[in-house]
């Protein structure tokens, strides 16, 4: 499996909402994702882009990398507004063509090279919302080297184009979900993918629906979290990190997995469960991605006490 | 449908030999002689040396015998295990046509030098990786050989972990369209329904014949396993229950009376489904369902037989 970035939680906000660009590192997340696209209304689109550049380092004091959802439609305005240093990723909404990905490509590539910032830093979040989306999985991920991670065809966008119920008790997307991910794992970058849990109700800031949807997608083995309201922060930090009984359940099952080495057999039952080479590399898995949450931890707590020692200096 | 009843493939790990004995009377449909998933780096020389005895030694039992092989090792692998008696490959972790063009020829190539008839032997492709599923349709046809279509331990090699439902994360996705790719390429899809508790092959009997009834549902003939407890759950899932046979054999009585009297489409009252539509398409299903109740029955009693025999002395 590839390094895991750690972005178990995020927000995604409109950069012309003051309050929120505002409090934004104060919330704990792993990402800040700045939105100038479906939350900004399009007469404010021109002042959203002109706020990205101040905001970048605003929403990154507590720690937490920095994305910002362009417009489908204005590709060039938006990309020339956004990128630079301290960016870390486009996401570019209703990716239907690895022609669209490729021009992405082209233009952060020159604002890369005009902006003093390294080749091949910004990535790109190739977003899936769409049928013809999901028919060019294939070719959009292989657009572009920056394409690291691939998944979706769900949500709300997805709903609409096909005509169905986001809020129903059942997955109205394995099609497309299962297409996308197997092009993700073909293609080896980086699986996006949670399991179903229902969700009838439409709430995006449920605390317990956000934990149980965490937790279920990091037994799953899926990373990624995200939302739009600061109450699932948390929740998702929590549920997307291994619990302290996972972690001795990880040493355990390593442990018994040693003992098979010179048995000539490739496997074993303890206490009804089954030791082999598939869970000790589990277990190698949930080891490493505990000690990347710790890690991530310990940074944004850090980041958290700068700003707040370089404040209490500001005013005394 | 395919011909061949092949309900239950039971994996054989080459790096011990004691399970041979076993193997032999489990009445699995088919025995898979495993140089792969269960046999050791360090045992695979010796192990391999154990395939050309264990074929042998399965003559007779009324089983049909595949070896499951490495497609990164195929050369060592096919050397050990193509003899005669064997009567394919199951090619594990295939990610490209063009793998399988080459076991063609190299099976080719055995056959001539081992006195086995030009063409004989059969591949079933054990697609367990993304990059083998994406490919499957032209895997699948890329030689005459291939016969079956597996997700082998797909779900520990991709893996591929138990969701909140019980489903295995992803794998109703890759069933269906492994399903799909057999059909359009008229070779037989193997595999089970497995759901959480099971894992890689491994489940009690019950949940094992479970999986095997709503593999059947869903399309798949017949599944691999690892445990002799295994087969009689998958031998009796994948074939007709005794209450769907005589439904069908109802059905067709009375579809029959009313096209003799020249009509298309009659009305049937069933206790299980009440009154419903039957017309030629539900006629053909259940004239192949009885088709394949019997040939099952045929299988099951070839095996019986076989077992009364003494084996077979090989010199």
């Amino acid at each position: 499996m590839a390094t895991h970035r750690v972005r178990r939680s995020g927000l995604t906000m409109p950069v012309v909402t003051k309050r929120f660009v505002d409090n934004a590192w104060r919330r704990g997340c792993d990402f800040i994702n700045l939105d100038l696209e479906d939350s900004v209304p399009p007469h404010l689109k021109a002042y959203a882009r002109s706020l990205i550049q101040d905001a970048i380092p605003n929403v990154s004091k507590g720690g937490a990398e920095v994305f910002t959802r362009i417009n489908h439609d204005y590709i060039l305005a938006d990309l020339e507004a956004i990128v630079w240093p301290g960016l870390s990723r486009v996401n570019y909404p209703k990716a239907e063509y690895g022609a669209e990905i490729r021009k992405l490509d082209e233009i952060i590539t020159r604002l890369e090279r005009e902006r003093g910032i390294r080749p091949g830093t910004v990535e790109i979040g190739a977003n899936i919302e769409t049928a013809v989306g999901v028919a060019n999985g294939y070719e959009i991920v292989s657009a572009s080297p920056r394409v690291k991670d691939f998944g979706g065809a769900s949500g709300y966008d997805m709903s609409r184009d096909l005509g169905v119920e986001m809020f129903v008790g059942f997955d109205q997307f394995v099609y497309g979900k299962g297409e996308c991910e197997l092009i993700a794992r073909t293609l080896e970058v980086e699986t996006r993918a949670s399991p179903f849990v229902a969700n009838t109700t439409g709430s995006v800031s449920d605390p317990n629906l956000a934990f149980r949807q965490a937790e279920a997608a990091r037994k799953c083995g899926f990373r990624h979290g995200g939302g739009l309201n600061p109450a699932v922060v948390e929740p998702q930090n929590r549920g997307f990190t291994p619990s302290e009984e996972d972690v001795r359940d990880a040493h355990w099952v390593l442990e018994e997995y040693r003992q098979l080495a010179g048995s000539g057999d490739t496997w074993r039952e303890v206490d009804g469960r089954i030791i082999d080479r598939y869970e000790a590399a589990r277990a190698r898995d949930t080891l490493e991605w505990a000690s990347l949450c710790a890690e991530r931890n310990r940074a944004k707590a850090e980041a958290v006490a700068r700003v707040q020692a370089a404040m209490a200096e500001h005013t005394s | 449908m395919s011909a061949k009843i092949r309900r239950s493939w039971l994996l054989v790990p080459m790096s011990k030999a004691d399970r041979l004995t076993q193997a032999r009377q489990a009445h699995a449909d088919v025995v898979v002689l495993d140089l792969v998933e269960f046999v050791t780096e360090e045992d695979k020389p010796a192990a391999r040396e154990r395939v050309r005895p264990a074929i042998n030694a399965l003559q007779g039992c009324g089983a049909e015998v595949f070896a499951q092989v490495d497609a990164e090792l195929l050369y060592a692998d096919a050397y050990a295990c193509v003899w005669p008696g064997l009567t394919g490959v199951l090619i594990s972790r295939l990610e490209a046509p063009g793998q399988v063009a080459e076991a063609d020829t190299l099976l080719s190539q055995l056959e001539e030098a081992r006195g086995i008839f030009p063409g004989t032997l059969e591949i079933v492709a054990a697609l367990e990786t993304a990059k083998g599923n994406h490919a499957a349709y032209d895997i699948s046809r890329a030689s005459q050989r291939v016969s079956g279509l597996t997700l082998g331990r797909a779900d520990l090699i991709m893996d591929l972990r138990p969701e909140p439902s019980g489903e295995i994360h992803a794998m109703p996705y890759l069933m269906q369209r492994l399903i799909t790719v057999a059909h359009a390429t008229g070779v037989m899809p193997i595999g089970a329904w497995w759901r959480a508790p099971d894992r890689g092959l491994l489940a009690t009997p019950d949940n094992t014949y479970q999986a095997a009834r709503r593999g059947r549902a869903i399309g798949f003939q017949g599944s691999l396993c690892l445990l002799d407890n295994q087969v009689a759950p998958l031998n009796q899932g994948f074939t007709p229950a005794a209450e769907e046979v005589e439904a069908a054999r109802q059905l067709l009585m009375a579809y029959d009376a009313g096209v003799a009297e020249g009509v298309a489409a009659i009305r049937q009252n069933d206790h299980v489904q009440g009154e419903r539509i039957i017309d030629r398409g539900t006629a053909t299903q259940a004239q192949r369902l009885r088709a394949l109740a019997d040939a099952c029955a045929v299988r099951d009693q070839e095996k019986v037989e076989a077992l009364s025999h003494p084996p077979l002395a090989i010199p």
